[in-house]
């Protein structure tokens, strides 16, 4: 017995040694090096695959066009130009000169095909979204793409992080992509971190960073800890309790931008009470928007009103929505209620409504639970399920009247996306049973129509179509948080897409 | 004790298959699609027509004991399948997140050894002291208070404040330090109240009475005698409780983002990677059984009353 005492103090006598001569973990870096933690982990880096989209955000892999944050337009990035025939069906994409992978090879047409195809091939989400027939490398530098149908938002899909353009020829994808971006891949831990360096050969300005440290944790409170101890010098989504405290602390700024992100309030429009409208537009007057914003978000969101944030180019100039709940009674009378015995009635009949809800975003049992007690003060009675996954439930089940749900509205800057799969009969989230033939020929247009104008005009119609007729309900835009040390971050952006996130542009003062 | 294992052999074929089944049924019964995961429905414009193919190609709309089949067929090839999220080979993304995990489990119970004995053998010796109080207290407070709670502290003191370890990651033995310490000292409340009502209980025993008339030194009697013969118990609750422990890793990794395989599964549910669950599952069951068999060939040596039952 006495051995092995001997030989557990000389174990953590041999640990603590080996600690005290390690480097505490790689702070001091040579040169400009930057920390930045995200809130979710990866254990792949496969640009094509991998919904985590890590490499793009690092900085290490690009598509062929990207989205300009601040008009929220397409431009060129890869690909220097493009143009459409023929209602979308085919383009000419062509790319830019002088651009080599990170290990030298030519960045051409042969290689972009190449790449393209194997998206095409691995991923059938990115089959699905870009609808290729055929892709032909007519020259060097100049794609011919065949797609199965009229297909007019093609180019704006091409900025999906995983249509990243990559070397095929240089294998383990997993591991070691190899793209085009600023940064180079010097190391990678699943679950864990990506060491990137400045890629020297950057066919654009060279980053300013010499390395970065790209660190994944899962945990908000972790993550503002981290950057509080030092550890970080940006964290992403830092948790909103926290956020007053690190604002507290000299030097750490908090940045909140709006995304195009909306939580909303979906209707079962297949429901008897929800099928007049009036009673739809009682809910809408019954959300408070800006009581939302401020005790669920703690201010860090706008109160919405339309799917669609006001600074998209297509979002509608939204008529100014009156709430409050004398207007909701006023609409519920007019579908014929009427308040008996403290209880919102009609033909005898009380009104309650069941809401569904779920935690895996932590605002919408909140959000449910505010509606539920304004609803109860005007006599209806609300009753909340929460459920696990909403698209499956909300899918397979009809048993509920409206339930609270939050998508993305414009992920790459074009409504094609959220009309058609929320508004179309068609659509895999048109979880309201939307099938108003008017609105399903605005976005069957929208469907085949090139020009951008034309386009934004047609979307507008739609979102105003569904305001009107108060398809679902738009509560707020949540902002995405980012915070980060003043005294030492230069450049950052926090972008509203948030696909771009360690740029050449990054720095440290 | 070859025998031993044989048996055991027959017990773990018929103990995977009934793991494996039970788990297969409950994640197929529960809300969750993958189909909407892979076809990244929250970002991607697809149809329900298509949501339907998808899953008609992968086989979900198939009976489960068909798809339980296919799976166990794979299994029996040992292939554990892809990652439905990623593509690459289960085992190999299991193998990569192994290691973490184990240094993290070792590192655990290194911190829970270093507190259990010397706290538990000192309240059973010094009965009703002061010493007997702080352990009964340390082993409430290490019952109630969560880990990933308990971790937060340890984060806020030792790494933001004090700055002595890192936050977060695995770089080097010193990101080690936090989440085993926060791990170990979680499980070590149980072994000290247990270690120390074991050795009461030896302590009260004929064999140390008699030791004690002999003479021989009450240092010699409590190391060679009391201790050695009041572990069986305590290793016993080790096999069971290994369950519990493997379940406190998977809230450390995630906390402390230490990238073994427990962070790895929390990802793979969220997003319904059956594949992968499937496969961790089958690996916390081989190492819960290769501990449990360790467990019982280790009372043989531990206790030698039992060897002698055995052969008489």
């Amino acid at each position: 017995m006495r051995k092995l005492w001997k030989q557990v103090i000389g174990l953590i006598g041999l640990v603590l040694l080996l600690a005290a001569c390690t480097d505490n973990a790689g702070s001091e870096k040579d040169g400009k090096h930057l920390t930045f933690v995200y809130n979710f982990a990866t254990n792949s880096l496969d640009p094509n695959v991998d919904s985590s989209y890590v490499p793009l955000r690092a900085g290490l892999t690009e598509t062929l066009v990207q989205l300009n944050e601040e008009t929220l337009t397409i431009e060129p990035w890869l690909a220097e130009s493009w143009e459409g025939r023929n209602e979308g069906r085919e383009w000419t994409i062509t790319l830019r000169e002088g651009v080599n992978f990170q290990n030298g090879e030519p960045m051409n047409a042969e290689a972009v095909k190449a790449s393209l195809e194997r998206s095409l091939k691995d991923n059938v989400a990115i089959q699905n979204a870009l609808k290729i027939d055929s892709i032909e490398a007519t020259d060097d530098m100049t794609l011919q793409v065949t797609n199965t149908q009229a297909f007019p938002e093609f180019i704006s899909e091409l900025v999906n992080p995983n249509v990243s353009i990559i070397d095929v020829e240089a294998g383990d994808f997993v591991n070691n992509p190899i793209g085009t971006g600023p940064f180079k891949l010097e190391s990678f831990t699943p679950g864990s971190k990506l060491e990137l360096v400045r890629n020297e050969d950057y066919w654009d300005e060279k980053a300013k960073l010499d390395s970065v440290t790209f660190s994944f944790n899962e945990d908000a409170n972790a993550r503002s800890l981290a950057l509080e101890s030092g550890d970080a010098d940006v964290v992403f989504r830092p948790e909103v309790e926290s956020i007053e405290s690190l604002e507290a602390k000299d030097g750490i700024k908090v940045e909140s931008t709006e995304t195009f992100r909306v939580h909303q309030m979906t209707m079962n429009m297949q429901r008897e009470a929800l099928q007049d409208v009036n009673v739809r537009k009682a809910v809408d007057a019954l959300i408070d928007r800006d009581k939302i914003a401020d005790s669920v978000l703690l201010g860090y969101a706008q109160p919405a009103k339309g799917p669609f944030p006001e600074s998209l180019p297509f979002a509608p100039s939204y008529s100014e929505h009156e709430t409050g709940s004398d207007l909701a009674k006023e609409y519920l009378e007019k579908a014929g209620y009427s308040l008996e015995d403290g209880k919102m009635q009609k033909d005898g009949e009380p009104l309650t409504l069941t809401m569904l809800t779920y935690s895996a975003r932590a605002d919408l049992p909140l959000i449910a639970q505010i509606f539920q007690s304004d609803a109860k003060k005007i006599g209806i009675d609300v009753e909340l399920r929460q459920i696990e996954i909403p698209e499956e439930y909300m899918a397979a089940n009809r048993d509920w009247d409206l339930a609270t749900y939050s998508n993305l509205t414009a992920p790459r800057g074009d409504a094609g996306y959220y009309l058609n799969a929320t508004y179309h009969p068609d659509g895999a989230l048109n979880f309201s049973g939307a099938d108003e033939p008017e609105l399903t020929k605005i976005i069957d247009e929208l469907n085949v129509t090139v020009d951008a104008d034309k386009r934004a005009e047609l979307a507008e119609a739609a979102a105003n179509y569904v305001d009107e007729h108060q398809i679902n309900s738009f509560v707020i835009y949540p902002d995405t948080l980012v915070a980060y040390d003043e005294t030492k971050v230069k450049n950052w952006v926090t972008t509203r897409s948030e696909y771009y996130m360690i740029t050449n542009k990054l720095d440290v003062k | 004790m070859f025998r031993i294992i044989g048996k055991r052999l027959v017990e773990v074929v018929l103990f995977v298959l009934f793991v494996t089944f039970c788990s297969f049924l409950f994640l197929r019964l529960a809300p969750g699609d993958p189909a909407l995961t892979i076809l990244n429905v929250d970002e991607l414009n697809v149809s329900q027509e298509q949501v339907e193919v998808l899953r008609e190609d992968m086989g979900f709309n198939d009976p489960l004991i068909v798809q339980y089949g296919k799976w166990l067929l794979d299994f029996i090839r040992l292939d554990f399948g892809n990652s439905y999220i990623t593509n690459q080979p289960v085992s190999e993304m299991l193998m990569t997140g192994l290691p973490a995990t184990l240094e993290l489990t070792i590192g655990s119970l290194i911190v829970m050894l270093i507190v259990a004995i010397p706290l538990g053998s000192l309240s059973a010796l010094y009965k009703g002291s002061w010493i007997d109080h702080v352990s009964r207290y340390f082993s409430i407070i290490g019952a109630a208070v969560p880990s990933f709670w308990l971790g937060l502290i340890f984060i806020d003191m030792f790494a933001v404040r004090l700055n002595w370890f890192p936050t977060m990651g695995r770089d080097s033995l010193l990101s080690l330090v936090l989440p085993a310490v926060t791990l170990g000292l979680a499980i070590a409340g149980v072994y000290v109240r247990l270690l120390r009502s074991s050795l009461l209980d030896s302590l009260g025993q004929e064999f140390v009475r008699a030791a004690r008339a002999r003479g021989i030194a009450e240092k010699r009697i409590f190391f060679s005698h009391a201790f050695r013969y009041s572990l069986p118990p305590v290793i016993t609750v080790f096999g069971v409780s290994l369950g519990s422990l493997i379940g406190g890793v998977v809230v450390v990794e995630v906390l402390f983002a230490y990238p073994g395989v427990g962070k790895l599964v929390v990802d793979s549910i969220r997003q319904r990677d059956y594949p992968l669950i499937q496969g961790y599952i089958v690996l916390m069951a081989a190492i819960v059984f290769v501990v449990n068999t360790l467990v019982d060939l280790s009372y043989r040596y531990v206790n030698p009353e039992l060897r002698l039952k055995k052969g008489s």
